[in-house]
């Protein structure tokens, strides 16, 4: 049932409940406005959409008043024009005439409508209000004498973020914006409000002062941070990204940023930056030209694969790579006749290798995530890992939807899930087992993995779990990373999609990584090339690859000191290896040691390339800046490489070339259907005793971009590698929070201080990864012992 | 006859005395030619000459850095970079006007917000290298300390008709 109404004599054919401005913004009907958002609540504060409604005898914010049968707007009438000026002039009587010094200028709203409505003169000879600045911490800088009140920030607090940091305290003209307590913001969305802000009151600080928005030139980018592949605007000015910000993309991530995606421009410039190829020679690093560098890397391949064979080698390549560098990648090393490639090095388990589908892809579409019913999240820390798909899972749950979590820490979440099931992470697969069968015993379903399901006692909140999927239409069950990196990973993505057999639900990977599914569509994986085909001879995954300690690596975008799970492993398999080639943005002092040959390749807005996400989304886009100093885009390396080792098919002259050829394999090839039904295990593995350690990678550790930006580092999320543990594993061992201890497993030792956390749960204790100083030990989930030093 | 007055004229060197005459007068007229460089011609206090940056009588460098006169400059001349200064205001970081490329319109004069770049009535300044083309920040703040009276001086004189 649809109605009419009319604006500025135009007629519109509408849904009830909307309001006049939604309806203007449709039809391109510019109404000012300073505190309506689209994505907010409602607050009609600022007044500035007055408009002339026929049958009012005043004018009425068109932002709060809904449209009813036969109303006629007017827009531009005297009325709604004088009202408009009338609210300008007042706005303007508090706001200072700094626009010279403002970060705003030039983007401001304010600045915009003052021109258009406002007066050339004032009429205020008073003295001007001036508040004090708040400090709300490394990423967003303040000048409170310049808010307007829209409250925009303190509804996105409340409303998106879920944390109500912003408040607005005082009355009339001592009403002030500001968190209540002096303190820095926690979101992780929270610079979102810099955007919001309609005047500079909230600017964003490590951008200040450095660049007018005139000067700006706009690209469009893709977020290599995660696997929702947000849509950026990469803002640059004389070859030099200067910021980035939210490009709007309904399906994806509506009108926001994480931090993340924002503010890792600023590692780009990092004086860690390698910016010319560089050789070790007789231990010494020696800065040489393309040419020199790439020559040697051809001969140092070719030696290996004389004196061993070409399975020696073991090429290791990050899930934020495009899917043309995994593309050239897994040919270059294939061509060699070398199946050891893999893209999976923040996981241990490897199992269900074969039982995953051609490429991890999301049941349902990120906005759909919204529309659940259920939503179960196993091993995930969703808030820290993908924020934006988190921001749905608050909204499902916003929307009424419950949503469960499974976890072996009991995260901080920016809502209430209506369940959460804490588990040591060595119990993690014995509870989803618990949670099976109740699932099969209420479904009479127990012929499948009857002794694994009989092995397991069941606990009242199994059970409740399991009654929660049965009455839920379609529930979704999500693995995070917890799940994905777990030594049992396979056991419990065989155990999820039982689960959600039994209640015709769905499962979900959210993959590590900005481009974990295209990595497994071009077969950046050891058991299958490009589109899914299986491959003759089975190779090394990467955890073989560290355990056979093989003569040569080729490392694309890793760093195995922070990147890679059992990360001692990896460093004693590189500095035994013969020959380390290292394709990287970044130098860190461990690659020093064991890298020979460091090749720069481009990093993020440097390189074009093609995402593809969660969903199964492809995204290409193209390249903001050139490359830093000597870099060149990874794909341009690879291509020369191939084209040098004599390998077939490495002409191309534009990456689109890489991307088409893989469209035209994956419509001619038809991929094997996974291998059959999951073999369970009859009883569940053996749960070991003692101190446990559960690993992590906390949301500014996540990968060497990231890591590079000094703002998010300063952050209150940024973590210190600590080892986080349960007051009462505390307390029996006798330890304080705050106290050094060495944490020791087999022969690796670390020392770290400790951190007391009442979010902890039994023996397991929290040791992030992403760290140098956690990087010695050799098992990211397994028994460590601790000792007060 | 009148070839005979031609003749006449001929001989006594007419025209010469007529040109002389001209000459002669100017020799003792005023004269308008100035010795260069002890003397020079006024100049308008509009006069758009060399560029300075101005400070405030504080010592306090007036340019804040809002990076008008380089978005208004239709030469392209002006590049500036700014950033934070310790005290955290907003300060240039990089000033440099190419005096190769200004046009002397004194656009960027006209835009300032806070009288801080200004073309003053300089106009004898040369270059002896390849690169003195572009004046730096420094050069122009010290164009400025050195000649801040006349500039003020000329600011006020026309300030009556802008």
């Amino acid at each position: 049932m649809k109605i009419e109404i009319e604006i500025d004599g135009k007629s519109f054919e509408v849904e009830p409940g909307k309001m006049i401005i939604e309806v203007a913004d449709a039809a391109g009907i510019v109404i000012p406005r300073f505190c309506y958002h689209k994505k907010l609540s409602v607050a009609a504060n600022c007044r500035m959409c007055l408009v002339d409604v026929e049958k009012s005898r005043k004018p009425l914010p068109a932002c709060a008043t809904p449209v009813t049968p036969g109303m006629v707007v007017r827009t531009r009438s005297k009325l709604a024009l004088d009202a408009q000026k009338a609210v300008m002039e007042f706005l303007l009587i508090n706001h200072p005439l700094d626009c010279p010094i403002c970060d705003q200028g030039g983007q401001c709203e304010l600045q915009d409508i003052a021109l258009g409505y406002g007066s050339d003169n004032s009429r205020y000879d008073q003295g001007k209000r001036s508040v004090k600045d708040k400090n709300l911490g490394p990423l967003i800088e303040t000048e409170m004498t310049r808010c307007i009140h829209c409250t925009r920030c303190v509804r996105f607090g409340r409303e998106i973020a879920g944390i109500s940091e912003m408040g607005s305290i005082g009355r009339g003209e001592d009403t002030e914006i500001g968190t209540y307590v002096e303190k820095s913001l926690t979101s992780e969305l929270s610079a979102n409000i810099i955007d919001l802000c309609p005047v500079g009151a909230l600017t964003n600080k490590p951008f200040r002062y450095r660049a007018r928005a005139w000067e700006l030139t706009q690209h469009s980018g893709v977020s290599p941070h995660d696997c929702v592949g947000s849509n950026l605007h990469i803002h640059t000015r004389r070859n030099a990204v200067m910021r980035v910000v939210p490009k709007e993309n309904e399906g994806i991530n509506e009108t926001w940023i994480s931090d993340r995606d924002r503010f890792s421009c600023e590692g780009l410039s990092s004086p860690e930056r390698v910016t010319s190829p560089q050789l070790k020679r007789h231990g010494q690093w020696e800065t040489v030209d393309w040419q020199t560098a790439l020559q040697t890397v051809v001969e140092a391949l070719q030696d290996v694969t004389e004196h061993h064979s070409a399975d020696r080698i073991g090429g290791i390549i990050s899930p934020n790579a495009t899917v043309e560098e995994l593309f050239l990648f897994q040919k270059l090393l294939r061509g060699m006749g070398c199946h050891n490639i893999d893209h999976r090095i923040t996981q241990t388990d490897f199992h269900y290798q074969q039982a995953m589908p051609t490429y991890p892809k999301l049941p349902v579409s990120i906005a759909d995530i919204e529309q659940q019913e259920l939503i179960v999240v196993i091993g995930g820390n969703t808030q820290h890992e993908q924020p934006l798909i988190h921001h749905r899972i608050r909204k499902a749950w916003d929307n009424g939807a419950k949503v469960i979590m499974i976890n072996p820490v009991d995260f901080e979440f920016n809502f209430t899930p209506t369940q959460t099931l804490l588990v040591e992470n060595r119990r993690l697969p014995e509870a989803l087992t618990g949670v099976t069968r109740c699932l099969a015993e209420s479904q009479q379903d127990t012929e499948i993995a009857k002794d694994l399901l009989q092995s397991v006692a069941v606990t009242p909140a199994h059970r409740e779990v399991a009654d929660a999927l049965l009455s839920a239409k379609a529930p979704l069950i999500l693995l995070g990373a917890g799940a994905q990196n777990h030594p049992q990973a396979g056991l419990m993505y065989a155990l999820a999609e039982r689960m959600a057999q039994l209640s015709n639900g769905n499962v979900g990977l959210l993959t590590a990584g900005a481009n974990a599914a295209g990595a497994w569509l071009v077969g950046a994986v050891p058991h299958r090339g490009p589109t899914g085909l299986n491959v003759s001879k089975p190779a090394l995954d990467v955890q073989r690859m560290w355990e056979s300690e093989l003569p040569a690596y080729v490392l694309f975008n890793v760093e195995p000191e922070h990147d890679c799970a059992n990360s001692a492993k990896a460093l004693k398999a590189l500095s035994q290896a013969a020959l380390v080639i290292c394709l990287t943005s970044y130098k860190t002092p461990a690659m020093e040691q064991y890298a020979d040959i460091i090749l720069p390749i481009a990093s993020f807005a440097e390189t074009p390339g093609t995402f593809i996400n969660v969903e199964g989304r492809w995204q290409s886009f193209q390249a903001a800046v050139i490359p830093k100093g000597e870099s060149r885009p990874g794909w341009k390396v690879l291509r020369v490489l191939g084209n040098l080792l004599s390998l077939d098919g490495f002409n191309y002259v534009v990456n689109t070339e890489v991307t088409d050829e893989l469209r035209s394999l994956a419509t001619t090839n038809t991929p094997e259907q996974p291998a059959g039904p999951w073999r369970y295990p009859s009883h569940l593995p053996t749960v070991s005793e003692g101190v446990e350690r559960f690993c992590y990678w906390p949301i500014y550790r996540s990968d060497s971009v990231v890591r590079h930006s000094q703002p998010l580092q300063k952050t209150p999320l940024s973590e210190t590698p600590v080892v986080t543990m349960s007051p009462q594993l505390a307390q029996r061992l006798g330890l304080e929070a705050g106290t050094e201890v060495k944490v020791s497993q087999g022969g690796d030792a670390v020392v770290l201080q400790v951190c007391i956390s009442h979010r902890m749960v039994g023996d397991t204790v929290g040791i992030a990864a992403g760290f140098l100083e956690t990087a010695g030990l050799a098992e990211s989930f397994g028994t460590v012992k601790i000792e007060r030093i | 006859m009148s070839q005979f007055l031609e003749k006449i004229k001929s001989f006594t060197l007419w025209e010469l005395l007529v040109g002389m005459k001209l000459t002669g007068r100017y020799l003792f007229s005023k004269k308008v030619t100035i010795q260069f460089p002890e003397e020079s011609t006024p100049t308008s206090p509009r006069f758009r000459g060399l560029h300075a940056l101005r400070r405030y009588p504080n010592g306090e460098e007036r340019c804040i850095a809002c990076k008008l006169c380089e978005a208004v400059c239709p030469a392209l001349a002006i590049t500036i970079e700014a950033a934070p200064r310790a005290d955290n205001s907003r300060r240039t970081t990089v000033y440099e006007i190419d005096l190769f490329k200004c046009i002397y319109c004194g656009f960027c004069e006209e835009s300032c917000p806070v009288d801080s770049i200004v073309e003053t009535t300089l106009k004898n300044y040369h270059f002896t290298q390849r690169g003195q083309n572009i004046m730096n920040k420094q050069e122009l703040l010290a164009i400025g300390d050195e000649f801040e009276q006349d500039i003020a001086r000329d600011k006020a004189d026309d300030a009556a008709f802008r």
